[in-house]
């Protein structure tokens, strides 16, 4: 599988701060990529480099072969670009809006096409302006993919949706997945990565802290957790054996394991045997939240 | 080329769907040419004008250079400076479009827009007030429409260049033009101004592109007034240079 995006060392600085800081990451062709991180940590700034809006102060790029900085006009044709924030023209209609973007394409699909992809046939003969946030979001989309691009760039493309328009958001990205576009989606709702990215980064201080697909990001974190609120009349030290040492807050017990079914089976056997019911007993894995709360650090506003 | 067709459609469509811009930049200016008329129509003539007009024919061609400064300056200018903030401009350049599409796309809607209006109180003076341009002239009409188009587009863009926001927009581009359609010959005939109002009115843009616009109304005026045609150009000249040093394609948040 060949590379989509090649990034070694970037750096970017604005006066004497390095937003983005020595960063690395490989995007493969075909791949969804979540791009994680808190406010200020150097998503957009590391995602306009990528669309060849900025410079960047040092590192090596590549996107699709060619170097954003230096790439013309046939590279861009290649690309979907999807702004953290822009207006379409407001009075002109779905269809229309597309019809002009098509053409400033060399093949672009065919506008019902699109239409059909980003979920608007309803609202095709709509005005821009009068669509919901949502629908104008998919427009942004639709005008993204029109060119038949090999890689899209989504900038938080679901920042204030409902859910309802989240979810079919979501549809119209597995729809890219299927076409083979490679995907690199700017986010900041785990769950949001969580569905839909084959692998996720996760940005701290201007650099990939962590990167995995969701399943190892959650499993860097140890182990599951099983809880439960120590029985009335039970001390701490009453309490079985188990692979990991308890944790006690209050009445409530919390053991991070990782060998959840010995240290169920132990636990509960040893409470059957005294004929306890263990109140709230519940078993989780951490989720990919937690994980990222854990990497990305303290809030971002704080260092800004 | 059917890039351009495309956008210029496109530009407007969306021109003609925004009934605030409709109204400002093309009725506003061809209702004044009827209401000075049936205001200011009876003067006979304006003494001590550049041209032995009467003050109804003055004024046809008068509004025609408002007609295309609304379209060229104002209405370019503002719209400009609005798909720039509100991010249009940085979408478009992430595709393959060219630099230039949306700069001539924008040039040759107003350019149209600004012609259109000519065209209608061309046929209005004509028709309601029997003001003609001889046939010989009307070439030279048709070249100061390009001129003056040309011109306020180059100043349009330069305006564009230095608003810093959406909001600035609409009061700046009016701030400008509006005292200067007062002095130069537009609203009031230049006539009437004291000496040192004309005189230095006479250097801004709107003055010497309503003489030349006039000329062609006059078939005893002797030579086209090249000294205005040059004053024009210049600030032409002046607005591309402004705009070229000054132009942003990106919002100026990001």
């Amino acid at each position: 599988m060949a590379e989509a995006i090649v990034v070694e060392g970037l750096v970017k600085r604005y006066g004497d701060r390095d937003v983005v800081d020595g960063l690395d990451l490989v995007v493969q062709e075909g791949e969804v990529l979540a791009f994680l991180g808190r406010n200020g940590a150097g998503k957009t700034t590391t995602t306009e480099i990528l669309e060849g809006y900025r410079t960047r102060d040092a590192g090596r790029v590549e996107v699709l072969g060619q170097d954003p900085a230096e790439a013309g006009s046939d590279w861009r044709a290649r690309l979907g670009i999807v702004l953290q924030e822009s207006q379409p023209l407001g009075a002109l209609t779905v269809r229309e809006t597309l019809r002009l973007y098509a053409a400033y394409f060399p093949h672009p699909r065919p506008v019902d096409e699109v239409i059909g992809l980003v979920g608007l046939a309803d609202q095709a003969g709509q005005r821009a302006g009068r669509l919901s946030g949502g629908q104008k979001r998919r427009l942004d989309v639709g005008i993204a993919l029109i060119g038949r691009p090999e890689l899209v760039f989504l900038d938080e493309p679901t920042t204030g949706f409902d859910p309802d328009a989240r979810r079919q958001f979501w549809d119209v990205i597995q729809g890219l997945r299927e076409l083979g576009t490679t995907v690199f989606l700017t986010t900041h709702y785990m769950d949001e990565a969580q569905v839909l990215a084959d692998r996720v980064a996760v940005l701290r201080d201007g650099r990939v802290a962590a990167l995995g697909t969701p399943a190892e990001l959650q499993a860097m974190r140890g182990g599951v957790e099983i809880r439960f609120e120590l029985p009335p009349g039970v001390a701490a030290a009453d309490l079985p054996g188990l692979s990991a040492a308890p944790d006690l807050a209050g009445g409530a017990v919390r053991v991070e394991t990782g060998a959840p079914t010995r240290d169920l089976a132990v636990l509960c056997s040893w409470a059957e045997g005294r004929g306890i019911e263990l109140a709230n007993l519940t078993v989780e894995r951490p989720t990919l939240e937690d994980v990222f709360l854990a990497i990305a650090g303290d809030h971002g506003e704080a260092q800004a | 080329m059917r890039m351009l067709v495309e956008q210029v459609r496109a530009d407007l469509i969306a021109f003609a769907r925004r009934p605030e811009t409709l109204f400002f930049t093309v009725f506003l200016p061809v209702i004044f040419l009827v209401l000075f008329e049936a205001i200011f129509g009876d003067i006979e003539v304006s003494a001590g004008s550049d041209y032995a007009l009467t003050q109804s024919t003055l004024q046809v061609p008068a509004f025609m250079a408002m007609g295309i400064v609304s379209a060229c300056f104002v209405s370019l200018a503002i719209t400009m400076v609005n798909r720039r903030e509100t991010g249009l401009f940085k979408r478009v350049r992430g595709t393959p479009a060219p630099a230039w599409l949306l700069i001539a796309g924008q040039g040759v809607t107003s350019l149209l827009i600004g012609t259109t209006m000519v065209v209608v109180m061309l046929l209005v003076g004509r028709i309601a007030y029997g003001v003609e341009v001889s046939v010989d002239r009307v070439p030279w009409l048709v070249a100061s429409v390009l001129i003056g188009a040309a011109v306020f587009s180059c100043l349009g863009m330069a305006l564009a260049s230095i608003t810093p926001s959406s909001e600035a927009g609409p009061p700046l581009a009016n701030l400008l033009v509006l005292p200067l359609y007062f002095v130069s010959g537009v609203f009031v005939p230049v006539a009437s101004l004291p000496d040192w109002l004309s005189s230095a009115a006479s250097v801004f843009p709107i003055a010497p592109f309503v003489k030349i616009i006039t000329w062609p109304y006059d078939p005893a005026a002797p030579d086209v007034p090249w000294t205005s045609v040059l004053l024009l150009l210049a600030w032409g000249v002046l607005g591309l240079i402004v705009a070229a040093r000054f132009f942003r394609w990106l919002p100026r948040r990001g």
